[in-house]
């Protein structure tokens, strides 16, 4: 009789390894654990600090209506970023090969610029809305054909998708303001009930559908599984590239959705749309932080669409440059990419 | 042939061909379990169970022959629909989301409804994991806990759980005691005879054949791709299996030239690398062919490593032809005439997208240029050696992406050739490489023998370890254990040293 190699997992060594370490009845990974308990207190403790070093230099900070004006300004980038963290859940986390969609902001731009040109050529707002979504679905598809049909890593297709995108959007707009002013638009730039403005409310509606969708269906439980474990999801009957696909179409969505609500935030469609990519990454990918098992979750993501949110106010308030808040951005990804990266490589092993 | 009485038969497979690539990973091979009945199936690393079972759980697909479930024939078996006909598996890998709680695990694909809602009943699937983990296991895990948390045993369970609440008819078991410990496993065979009893059909895969006789009541043998028998337990012995199991015409497969070994070329004294392996030591020949094996994080593999200058070894010598190696440096032990030919040979042994020419030559480039390249001598080259390893290939132009895996494992050794190098350093040298291409394989390792090289063999085919060298050293936990003589031993005397049977509570069947 022969041996098999690489059918026995655990070596000799490991196992012994294993019993010395674990005592019985405690969890393998408890190291993982409470690296995971830090990191989770330590961005909580990070958002607390935030808000309390703000709110003491400046005193209007944490008032309901800053509060609520935050939440407004964070309506866009945190619709797209919720788009985004649909597409990292189907997709998985990996930094290089997991799900990631690029495209989202300059699909807002040009979604913004399709509403504006059809409301300038006369249309009325419900075409307008149809355009917008369409504009967005199509660029959902495209990413989705890009990935699941050519198999193209998400990080390159949606790449490449960017810019084709921010080029139709010059091509359309000639790299000019369209502006646009409906009654329907005005509605949405409003403020709403407590003062606090229409857009505020839609962004917390936004993410309770979603949110509902993804972490309480079958439907988003199977998504997680499909990002996480391929394997094991198609062990389980799933059609993984449909899940996968329809995770680019959703993002999709979410950026023709946050087109509408750019056009109305600026009363119109402006340039620089790509601008917004870097927050959304940031988001999204901070996101994680806030959840219990250091998955992408949606609630997740609109904690930290508001930290990003309050950050870039408080340096408003503050009179802080606001070059430096890219900087500040930046250093956040660099920080809880590396953070669940060296956590999820001790898991491996 | 298979015992193909076609009544009672619930899976039934047919002289099912299945190729990859090149190589034949399956050539005809037939499987029929009778319902009700716990059938066995065994065979050697690389005689097709792995295959055989992932095309019935239509992971892939079939290149010929038929496959019938309850009497029905079936063209293109998907995972979704192989589940809604009741046969359900419990693979080798667990593949079990690592981020999941238990119960979200447990019903992943067949999740509960919170009734008249689209929302997963959390706390419903939550009771009854309860309910059925106490029930066959008389278990309770912290339903908060993630996959992750917990150890392999009990991610075994959790598997075997899922596919309980399934209401199978048949259940198949892919090496399952791989990684549990002996009184984990007997709760497993109790488990399973439970099952049985119960009506649910069981195909059981091992290759620790007194698990097999213990709880078959049928076994079917594989071999290089078809089955070679299938018995009744009751008549038949884990020794007569065995034999079956084993390809008896070793001569032909193992052609060994007889060498006598000449001075020392490699000296190994002392060996160490921290948590890794110790104490290692070992004299090569020229001339002489060396086996190492050991299971997996046995240290074999890495004193390869080592000795290529990979990792940098914690303590000991190495010296090659009398004078020692320093440093970790793969370079100097090329320059030392030391050849590595890595196990993923796809990935790190030959460069897939360049020519048979252009692999051939690359690591011994300064014998072929002054400042150009000169291509004349470069294709002479690579002809000669073509032809002496009888390379099959479309010329030497081209890629190498288009040879099969055998013939890209002779381009991976021809490179050291034209390297002329005297040590050679082979890591699973036949993996993934059908019957033929091994043979072959074989000889060009006893050419080199002859023309005077030195080298080690790192393989877990143990058989092929005692056709092929002249002694075997066994790895166990860090440490040579055992030395044999490759003509004076059997491999069930290797295969107990290997699996510790000798030192360790873990069982070797």
């Amino acid at each position: 009789m022969l041996v098999d190699s690489p059918f026995i997992p655990a070596s000799a060594l490991e196992i012994e390894a294993q019993k010395s370490l674990e005592p019985p009845g405690s969890g393998p990974a408890f190291g993982r654990r409470l690296a995971t308990l830090a990191l989770r207190g330590g961005a909580l403790a990070v958002f607390v600090g935030v808000l309390v070093v703000f709110s003491a230099a400046a005193p209007f900070f944490l008032t309901i209506g800053n509060i609520g004006n935050v939440l407004g300004q964070s309506a866009i980038a945190g619709v797209l970023a919720i788009g985004l963290t649909i597409v990292i859940i189907a997709g998985g986390s990996n930094v290089v090969t997991g799900g990631i969609d690029l495209s989202l902001a300059a699909n807002m731009g040009l979604s913004a610029a399709v509403y504006a040109s059809l409301v300038q050529a006369g249309q009325g707002d419900g075409v307008a809305i149809l355009g917008a979504l369409g504009t967005g679905l199509a660029i959902g598809a495209v990413n989705a054909a890009a990935v699941t049909l050519a198999g193209i890593v998400p990080l390159l297709a949606t790449l490449a998708v960017m810019n084709v995108v921010a080029g139709l959007e010059l091509v359309l707009t000639q790299n000019t303001v369209v502006p646009a002013a409906t009654d329907f638009l005005s509605a949405l730039s409003a403020g709403g009930p407590f003062g606090i403005p229409v857009l505020a409310y839609i962004l917390l509606g936004f993410t309770f559908v979603v949110a509902a969708v993804v972490q309480y269906t079958p439907l988003g439980l199977r998504l997680y599984a499909v990002g996480a474990f391929p394997d094991a999801a198609r062990a389980a009957g799933l059609p993984i590239r449909s899940f996968v696909a329809g995770s680019f179409l959703a993002s999709g969505l979410c950026g023709g959705f946050a087109g509408i609500l750019s056009v109305s935030y600026l009363s119109g469609s402006t340039t620089g749309a790509g601008d917004m990519l870097l927050p959304v990454v940031v988001t999204a990918l901070l996101g994680t932080v806030f959840s219990r098992r250091l998955v992408p979750t949606i609630t997740g993501t609109l904690l930290s669409a508001l930290f990003v949110g309050f950050l870039i106010n408080g340096f408003q308030l503050l009179n802080i440059s606001s070059t430096l808040v890219s900087g500040v951005q930046g250093l956040l990804i660099l920080l809880v990419v590396s953070a669940t990266t060296l956590l999820g490589r001790k898991e491996s092993i | 042939m298979a015992d193909t009485t076609n009544g009672g038969a619930i899976v039934r497979l047919e002289n099912i061909v299945k190729r990859f690539g090149g190589a034949a990973a399956l050539s005809g091979a037939s499987l029929s379990v009778k319902r009700d009945s716990v059938h066995g199936l065994v065979g050697q690393n690389g005689a097709g169970k792995s295959t055989l079972i992932k095309l019935l759980a239509g992971l892939h697909r079939a290149d010929e022959g038929t496959v019938e479930i309850d009497g029905e024939a079936y063209d293109r078996l998907t995972p979704h629909l192989v589940e809604e006909l009741g046969i359900h598996f419990i693979h080798q890998d667990r593949l079990l989301v690592p981020t999941f709680t238990v119960g979200e695990a447990l019903f992943l694909g067949r999740e509960l409804r919170i009734p008249g809602t689209p929302f997963l009943d959390r706390t419903g699937m939550r009771r009854k994991s309860a309910e059925i983990l106490a029930r066959y296991f008389g278990l309770s895990l912290p339903q908060s806990a993630l996959i992750a948390d917990l150890s392999a045993a009990e991610k075994q369970i959790v598997q075997i759980t899922r596919a309980l609440i399934a209401n199978p008819r048949v259940l198949v078991f892919d090496e399952p005691t791989a990684a549990l410990v002996r009184r984990e496993a007997d709760l497993l065979f109790q488990l399973i005879h439970r099952l049985s009893a119960e009506g649910i059909t069981i195909l059981y895969i091992s290759h620790y054949l007194g698990e097999i006789v213990d709880i078959c009541d049928t076994v079917t043998v594989l071999r290089n791709g078809r089955d070679v028998a299938t018995l009744p337990v009751a008549e038949t012995s884990a020794t007569e299996i065995g034999a079956l199991m084993v390809n008896r015409a070793l001569g032909e497969l193992y052609p060994k030239p007889d060498v006598i070994p000449g001075e020392v070329l490699l000296q190994v004294e002392n060996l160490a690398l921290a948590e890794r392996f110790d104490a290692v030591s070992f004299a090569l020949r020229k001339g002489e062919v060396l086996g190492l094996t050991g299971l997996v994080g046995s240290g074999a593999k890495e004193v390869v490593r080592t000795l290529f200058g990979l990792d940098l070894p914690t303590g000991g010598a190495v010296s090659v032809n009398g004078e020692t190696v320093f440093s970790a440096d793969p370079a100097e032990a090329t320059e030392k005439r030391l050849a590595l030919v890595p196990e993923d040979r796809r990935r790190d042994g030959v460069a897939l997208d360049l020519s048979v020419t252009e692999n051939t030559t690359l690591a011994s480039l300064d014998r072929f240029s002054r400042g150009l390249i000169d291509h004349g001598s470069e294709r002479r080259q690579t002809e000669d050696l073509v032809k002496r390893l009888q390379i099959k290939t479309d010329g030497i132009d081209a890629l190498v992406r288009t040879l099969s895996g055998g013939n890209q494992q002779k381009v991976a050794i021809a490179k050291w050739l034209s390297r002329q190098s005297e040590i050679y350093l082979l890591d699973e040298p036949t993996v993934g490489v059908d019957i033929a291409a091994k043979v072959e394989i074989y000889r060009l390792i006893g050419e080199l023998a002859e023309r005077g090289a030195g080298i080690l063999v790192l393989s877990s085919d143990i058989e092929e370890l005692l056709g092929i060298t002249d002694r075997i050293l066994v790895f166990f936990r860090g440490r040579v254990t055992r030395q044999f003589t490759s003509s004076e031993t059997s491999p069930d005397q290797v295969l107990a040293d290997v699996t510790g049977a000798h030192e360790t509570l873990r069982h070797a069947g």
